[in-house]
Formats: C-alpha cells, sequence, structure tokens
C-alpha cells in the first residue's frame, strides 16, 4: 500500500509572514530539534555522553531521542559508514520529514577517517546525504558536539522557511518522499524445509 | 598463557582430520579464516585455518587446538559444514575475503557459497595480497599528519621526497598504479 502524498508546503502563514514573525518561527524551530542518532561507532558514545545529565544538549534543545527518523528533525551520523551501511542511512535520511538537519560526528562520518583506504569503508557520510555541521575529531568530545548543535542552530536561524527555499534546498539530493519511503505491514513468515528445533512463538 | 597447538595437515585430508579433532573431544567450532601465503618461498597458496575447543575440559580452561592446511591459489577445499553447520558462516567469509572455494558447502538453504558480508555488487576479494586499495590512488589522506600542519591543498598525496623504494604493506599501489 503506497500512500500519495503531496510536495511538502510550509503553509501561507509561514510563506508570507512578516519578518519578525519569521523570526520567532525560526527560534521555535532552532530550540527544539528531536535527535535521531545514527550511532554507528565509538562517536555515538561520546554522543550519548553528551545527552547526558553533565553536557545535557537539552538544554540547547535538542530532545533526545526521537521514537525513528519520521520523527525527527536532526540527524547525527556517529561513526564509520560502511559502504553495506549506506543505503540504510540513505533510506532513513528519505524517512525524515522536511526540513531536516545532518551533523557528521566524528572523522570517519566526516572523510573516512583512519579507514579512509578500507575496502569496505564510505569515505564520508556526504557522499551519501548533505551535511549541514562537520563535527571534527576522533572521537571529538561531547563539547564539540555542542558547538556543532550551535552552529546548526545559527544556521536554522539564518533560514528563510518557505516552501520555495525549502525545495530549492532539496532539488539536488532528493531522491524519494517520506511517504514513498515504506513497506508492507510485517508479516510473519513460513516455516519451510530444515527441522525448526522446537515450537517457533 | 601457553601457545595453541596447531596441527598441519595435508589438503586433501582436511575433512579427516577435522573429524578426528572431533572425536577427540574438539567438539566446539570457534573460528576459521585463511591468510594469504601466496608469496610464501615454498609452497605458495592459502592457509587454511580452523580454531576448535573441547567444551567438555571445565570452564575456564577450555583445551583448544588450531588445524591449518595450505590451499594452493585457484583450488578449493572441503567444506567443513558437514561437521559444524555453524561453519557455514565462517565459509561464506574466507569465501568472499580470499576467493577460497568449498566444495560441498551446505547451509540449508540451497543458495550455495555466496558474498556475506560485502556490499552487493562489490568485486573482488579484499583480503588477499593483491588487492589494491584503490582508495590510496583516489583519494589523499584528507587530514594532516602533525598537529599545527595544515591540511594539504586540496590533498596533497607524495609531498616526500622521491627517495628510494619504500617497502609498503600489502595493498598499498605505488605511484605507477591507477589511471593518470
Amino acid at each position: 500500500m503506497r500512500v500519495e502524498l503531496p510536495m511538502p508546503r510550509v503553509g501561507p502563514v509561514n510563506d508570507d509572514a512578516p519578518r519578525p514573525i519569521k523570526v520567532v518561527l525560526n527560534w521555535g524551530r532552532r530550540y527544539s530539534l528531536w535527535v535521531f542518532n545514527f550511532g554507528l561507532a565509538c562517536c555515538a558514545i561520546e554522543f550519548i555522553a553528551a545527552s547526558m545529565a553533565r553536557h545535557d544538549f537539552i538544554r540547547l534543545g535538542v530532545i533526545p531521542f526521537a521514537p525513528g527518523p519520521r520523527q525527527a528533525d536532526l540527524m547525527v551520523v556517529s561513526g564509520t559508514v560502511s559502504d553495506k551501511m549506506a543505503p540504510a542511512i540513505r533510506r532513513l535520511y528519505d524517512q525524515m520529514p522536511e526540513p531536516k538537519y545532518v551533523i557528521s560526528f566524528g572523522s570517519c562520518a566526516n572523510s573516512g577517517g583512519p579507514y579512509w583506504d578500507s575496502y569496505c569503508v564510505t569515505k564520508g557520510v556526504d557522499q551519501l546525504i548533505p551535511v549541514d555541521v562537520y563535527v571534527p575529531g576522533c572521537p571529538p568530545r561531547p563539547e564539540a558536539l555542542l558547538q556543532g548543535i550551535i552552529r546548526l542552530q545559527e544556521k536554522i536561524a539564518s533560514e528563510t522557511l518557505s516552501t520555495k527555499s525549502i525545495r530549492a534546498k532539496y532539488a539536488g539530493s532528493r531522491r524519494a518522499a517520506a511517504g514513498e519511503v515504506t513497506r508492507p505491514l510485517l508479516v510473519k513468515p513460513e516455516v519451510t524445509g530444515r527441522e525448526t528445533g522446537g515450537e517457533l512463538s | 598463557m601457553n601457545e595453541t597447538p596447531c596441527r598441519d595437515v595435508p589438503l586433501a585430508e582436511w575433512t579427516a582430520a577435522l573429524t578426528a579433532a572431533r572425536g577427540e573431544g574438539f567438539d566446539f567450532f570457534d573460528w576459521l579464516t585463511a591468510v594469504d601465503e601466496t608469496d610464501a618461498e615454498e609452497n605458495p597458496g592459502f592457509d587454511l585455518v580452523c580454531h576448535l575447543m573441547n567444551s567438555s575440559t571445565g570452564r575456564g580452561s577450555l583445551a583448544r587446538v588450531l588445524m591449518r592446511t595450505r590451499v594452493p591459489n585457484g583450488q578449493s577445499a572441503p567444506s567443513a559444514t558437514g561437521l559444524w553447520s555453524g561453519a557455514a558462516w565462517h565459509e561464506r567469509e574466507t569465501y568472499e575475503m580470499f576467493g577460497i572455494g568449498f566444495e560441498g558447502f551446505d547451509d540449508g538453504t540451497g543458495l550455495g557459497l555466496r558474498p556475506l558480508l560485502l556490499p552487493n555488487g562489490f568485486e573482488g576479494t579484499p583480503l588477499r595480497k593483491s588487492f589494491v586499495l584503490a582508495a590510496r590512488a583516489s583519494k589523499a589522506w584528507p587530514g594532516s599528519k602533525e598537529p599545527g600542519e595544515g591540511a594539504g591543498e586540496g590533498g596533497q598525496p607524495h609531498t616526500e621526497k622521491p627517495g628510494r623504494r619504500k617497502i609498503t604493506a600489502p595493498g598499498v599501489p605505488d605511484i605507477t598504479w591507477g589511471p593518470r
């Protein structure tokens, strides 16, 4: 079953709002970033540290954690992206609603890092999806992520969010809208061949 | 920590040696992999290594043994899936990483040997020494080697003077490699 959704719009209020209203709307967006952690390696531990009490990025308005990509505004790719994982990253990125933001956290996600010559590591997640902020380090400290989040919030604050600008922003990178990246409901697999080794429940 | 005892067997006796080890009590299949020895002086090929444990020797001190055989390049080895079903993943991995075939491979699906870990459409056997890491030739190291150095302007692949030929690790392409 495919869901037909129209192209995303932000609505006439946002399209034609006067500038002070847009500032307020952007202020609201920059301080309520639902974050989706694409943790792939040790950088994910630093990301988790940043989300916990000591560094606590909730005070910056980053809300951990979105239940899934469809509820998220921000994806933090933290760790080594392998070619085998690449389709999954692209798929989850496509499932996120627009406007969406990506922080590439750590050397591996930025450029391949120490595995830049490997046969199986993607040379930077920006080969798959557009990245807004790069955080360097191997792994970066949690403070570096906080700085990256502040940079992203400055970027969001300076945006003009209109239907036209959103379409322009994702024009080169949109492969599929979120409604298209679905799969049918899971069904229980049929057990065929071979001994089943006890009752499956 | 004692060194694990290693038994070298000829390729033709591989299955028989594994069966015998299993009969001695080494009934737990730990792992199976290969080592590229194609540049060995005598009898070049791939070392097929299998690590077995004796699960009845008690907690914390399992007796273990390494089984090893030499597979000449291009030949296939007999499969161990008849003895341990769990060998299937290891043999599939050895197949895709080293290009060693396994005769009589059966993991119950009937699909035969097929890639396990590599992404779809991957060509080549990356753990062979002859596999060239193309990224080295096509993309420069993206960072600086020492703190304080600027990152290379657009990438500087070979900044050091061309001196005498350096010994490089397998897989590192020399300067003449790749499209010009």
